[in-house]
C-alpha cells in the first residue's frame, strides 16, 4: 500500500503542506475559505526546523505497534487494518494528553477542531487523508510538495530508491549534491545553512 | 497450552491479547480480584471529577478469554504448576502470568476504617464516592502524590471544600521539582484547594453512626471532613508469593523477557520489578503505560515469541484546569550526585521546563505547557544515547527530532 514518505533532505521549509493539511481538515475543503473558518483549521503536518534551521516535516508515522495506542487510557486510538492508518476515535479521547509522552515523534496536538469535534478539545494527528484517498486523491502534503520532501509512493520502492543513492554515494560515483538527494535550486542555500550552523557550533560566530 | 493470567488490569489484558494474536487457539484464563471486568484504572479519577460515564472506561477482552472474576489467588505452586485461590479453586497452568498490581498503603491514624475514609483504586471505590458525595460538602485527601492529587482535582470539580495533607513542601513531590510544585500547588490553591504541610491525621472521629465526622491533626488541630481519601502510594501484591519459589524483593523480579526466577513464571505490570533506565538500577514504575507495554512483551514471550523489554521510565501527564504538565525520568535527583540541571522558561508562551542530565545522557525532565513534544524527549532518555545536540535546544518547546538528530550529513 502507498504511504507518504518524508525525505527531509529535501524540505525547504516552506509550510506548503501545512497550508494544505489544515485546508483538506476544514469544512470548506478549500484553503480560502477555510481561512475564515472559527476554530482555524490545523495542519497535522509540522515543519520544524533542524539542527542547522533547515526544514523538517514532522509527521505521523503510523507505527506498528503505535506506543499512542498502548498508552491511551479510553481506547480511543485504534489501527484501520484496511489503510494500515492509525487513528482517534475523537467522541472516546478524553484530552488527557498520555499519548504526548508516548510518541516518540511529538506529532499529536490538542485543541478544538472543525474536522474531528466541534466544540471540545481532543487530540489531533494525521489520518493519512483517508476522507481524500477514498475519492481517489493522494493526501493534501504529499501533493503540494514541490520540492520531493513529501512523495507518496510504496515504501518498498522508496527504500530501494534509498538505498540506491546511498550505494552511489558511498561508492563516490555521483557526488552527494548530484545525486538527487536534495532539492534542486536549493543546494546552495542549505550548504550555506548548513555551514553557517556549523560554524556556529564550533564557537566560531557568523550566523 | 494452558495459560493462567493473575490480574485482571492492563498489564494482565495486554498480555491476554498479545497470547490470543500469537496463538488462536490457546487457553487464557484470567482471575480479577475486582467484579468489574477490565477497565481503565488510571480513568476513575475522570470518573470521580464527573467527566466521563462509567461505560467510557470499559476495556474489551480478546476473543475466548475466561475471566474468573471476585477470585483472588493465595498460593503459587512453581513446582507442581498449580495456584490455589482464596475461594478454594485449584488452577493448573502451563505459563503463568503474575499481573497482581499493587494495593494502596494503608495509615496508622486511629479510626482510619470508618465509612466514608476511602483508597482510590478500583472502579468500585469511586463508585462508593460518588454516592456519598451528595451528602458531602467537605473533603480531606491524605497524601499528595499521584492519587491524592488527582482525587483533591476531582473533588475541587465536583465543588467540595477539599483540604489537602502532605508532608513535603508541594504536591508531587515524587514527580516533580519544587519550581513546578510550587506551580501546581498555586494552580490548586487559586482554585480552591487548602494545603496543609507537614501535618498528619492522629485519629479520624466518628459521627455516631460509623462515618467519618472529622480529623484531629498530629499538631492538635481539628478539621470537619464527611469523606477522605487515602492516597500514600502503593505496594506491589505480590504477599501470596511467599514460598512459591518465585524472587521477591519489593516486587517481582524480572528480566528482560519479563521471567521470573521460576520456570514458566512471568511477571508484568505494578507489580514486577524491572530496571529504571533513567536512575540505571532496579525499580518498580507502578504506572499504567508501563504496565501495559510489559504485558504485551509478557504474553508475546508465553506464547513462545521472543520479545525484549529494555527497561521502564516513571511518567506522568497530567491537566489541571487551564495548565499542562508532564514529568519522564528521573525529575529529582538526589543533591550532590553529579546530575546536572538545565531550567528556563518561555515566559510569552507560558511555559517551563526543567531537564536533567547524568553524563552525557539526558534522564530527566520536566515541562509546564506546550506539552505536545514531550515525548521526543522520552524518547531521547529511553535511548540512552548521548544527547546528539546543544543541550539548551532541548528546552524550546517546539524542538521535535529533526531539531535533535542530524539527519543529513
Amino acid at each position: 500500500m502507498r504511504q507518504v514518505v518524508v525525505r527531509p533532505e529535501r524540505c525547504v521549509g516552506c509550510m506548503q503542506c501545512m497550508a494544505a493539511c489544515a485546508a483538506a481538515h476544514s469544512e470548506s475543503g478549500y484553503l480560502a475559505s477555510a481561512m475564515r473558518e472559527s476554530p482555524l483549521p490545523a495542519a497535522r503536518i509540522h515543519v520544524g526546523s533542524g539542527r542547522y534551521g533547515e526544514g523538517f516535516p514532522n509527521r505521523c508515522r503510523h507505527c506498528d505497534p503505535a506506543p499512542c495506542m498502548a498508552a491511551c487510557l479510553p481506547g480511543a486510538i485504534y489501527r484501520d487494518q484496511s489503510w494500515d492508518t492509525v487513528l482517534i476515535d475523537p467522541n472516546r479521547c478524553i484530552n488527557c494528553a498520555s499519548c504526548a509522552m508516548a510518541c516518540p515523534f511529538g506529532v499529536i496536538r490538542y485543541h478544538r477542531d472543525p474536522w474531528v469535534s466541534p466544540g471540545r478539545a481532543v487530540a489531533v494527528k494525521c489520518d493519512n487523508c483517508l476522507h481524500r484517498q477514498a475519492k481517489g486523491l493522494i493526501p493534501a502534503c504529499a501533493e503540494v510538495c514541490k520540492s520531493g520532501a513529501l512523495t507518496f509512493e510504496e515504501p518498498d520502492r522508496a527504500m530501494k530508491r534509498r538505498t540506491d543513492e546511498m550505494a552511489r554515494r558511498t561508492a563516490g560515483y555521483v557526488e552527494q549534491e548530484r545525486s538527487g538527494e536534495e532539492a534542486p535550486g536549493f543546494m546552495l542555500l542549505r550548504r550555506l545553512k548548513k555551514r553557517a550552523g556549523q560554524l556556529a557550533e564550533s564557537g566560531a560566530g557568523l550566523r | 497450552m494452558r495459560h493462567l493470567i493473575l490480574g485482571s488490569g492492563i498489564a494482565g489484558l495486554q498480555a491476554a491479547r498479545a497470547i490470543r494474536s500469537a496463538q488462536p487457539e490457546a487457553a487464557i484464563t484470567m482471575l480479577g480480584r475486582e467484579a468489574d471486568p477490565p477497565y481503565a484504572r488510571p480513568m476513575i479519577s475522570h470518573l470521580l471529577e464527573g467527566a466521563v460515564e462509567p461505560s467510557h472506561l470499559h476495556l474489551g477482552l480478546p476473543p475466548e478469554v475466561r475471566l474468573i472474576s471476585e477470585e483472588e489467588a493465595i498460593a503459587v505452586d512453581a513446582a507442581d504448576k498449580t495456584v490455589t485461590t482464596l475461594q478454594g479453586r485449584k488452577l493448573a497452568y502451563d505459563r503463568l502470568l503474575v499481573a497482581t498490581g499493587a494495593d494502596p498503603r494503608g495509615i496508622r491514624a486511629e479510626n482510619a476504617d470508618l465509612d466514608n475514609i476511602h483508597f482510590m483504586r478500583t472502579k468500585a471505590q469511586v463508585r462508593d464516592m460518588l454516592q456519598e458525595l451528595t451528602q458531602s460538602r467537605r473533603a480531606l485527601v491524605l497524601g499528595g502524590g499521584l492519587v491524592g492529587f488527582k482525587a483533591a482535582y476531582a473533588f475541587l470539580r465536583q465543588g467540595l471544600e477539599v483540604t489537602m495533607l502532605i508532608r513535603s513542601e508541594y504536591p508531587l513531590s515524587q514527580q516533580v521539582d519544587p519550581v513546578t510544585g510550587s506551580l501546581i500547588r498555586d494552580k490548586l490553591e487559586e482554585n480552591g484547594l487548602n494545603v496543609l504541610v507537614g501535618r498528619d491525621v492522629a485519629r479520624f472521629d466518628d459521627d455516631g453512626s460509623g462515618r467519618v465526622r472529622r480529623a484531629e491533626l498530629t499538631d492538635g488541630s481539628v478539621l470537619d471532613c464527611e469523606v477522605a481519601v487515602i492516597g500514600k502510594g502503593v505496594l506491589p501484591a505480590a504477599g501470596f508469593l511467599q514460598g512459591s519459589g518465585v524472587d521477591v524483593d519489593l516486587g517481582v523480579l524480572v528480566d528482560e523477557g519479563m521471567c521470573t526466577s521460576a520456570r514458566d513464571v512471568f511477571a508484568a505490570g505494578d507489580v514486577a520489578e524491572h530496571y529504571d533506565l533513567a536512575r540505571d538500577k532496579r525499580w518498580v514504575n507502578a504506572i499504567w503505560p508501563e504496565a501495559a507495554d510489559q504485558g504485551r512483551i509478557a504474553g508475546l514471550n508465553m506464547a513462545g515469541v521472543p520479545a525484549r523489554y529494555p527497561g521502564s521510565l516513571s511518567r506522568n501527564t497530567i491537566r489541571i484546569f487551564d495548565m499542562d504538565l508532564t514529568t519522564c525520568g528521573l525529575v529529582n535527583p538526589p543533591p550532590e550526585t553529579g546530575y546536572e540541571i538545565l531550567e528556563d522558561g518561555e515566559a510569552k508562551k507560558n511555559t517551563f521546563r526543567r531537564l536533567v542530565f547524568s553524563g552525557d545522557r539526558l534522564v530527566g525532565v520536566a515541562c509546564v505547557n506546550r506539552i505536545e513534544n514531550a515525548g521526543v524527549l522520552r524518547a531521547l532518555i529511553a535511548s540512552r544515547a548521548p544527547v546528539p545536540c546543544a543541550r539548551e535546544d532541548l528546552l524550546r518547546s517546539d524542538i521535535q527530532p529533526g531539531g535533535i538528530f542530524p539527519f543529513f550529513q
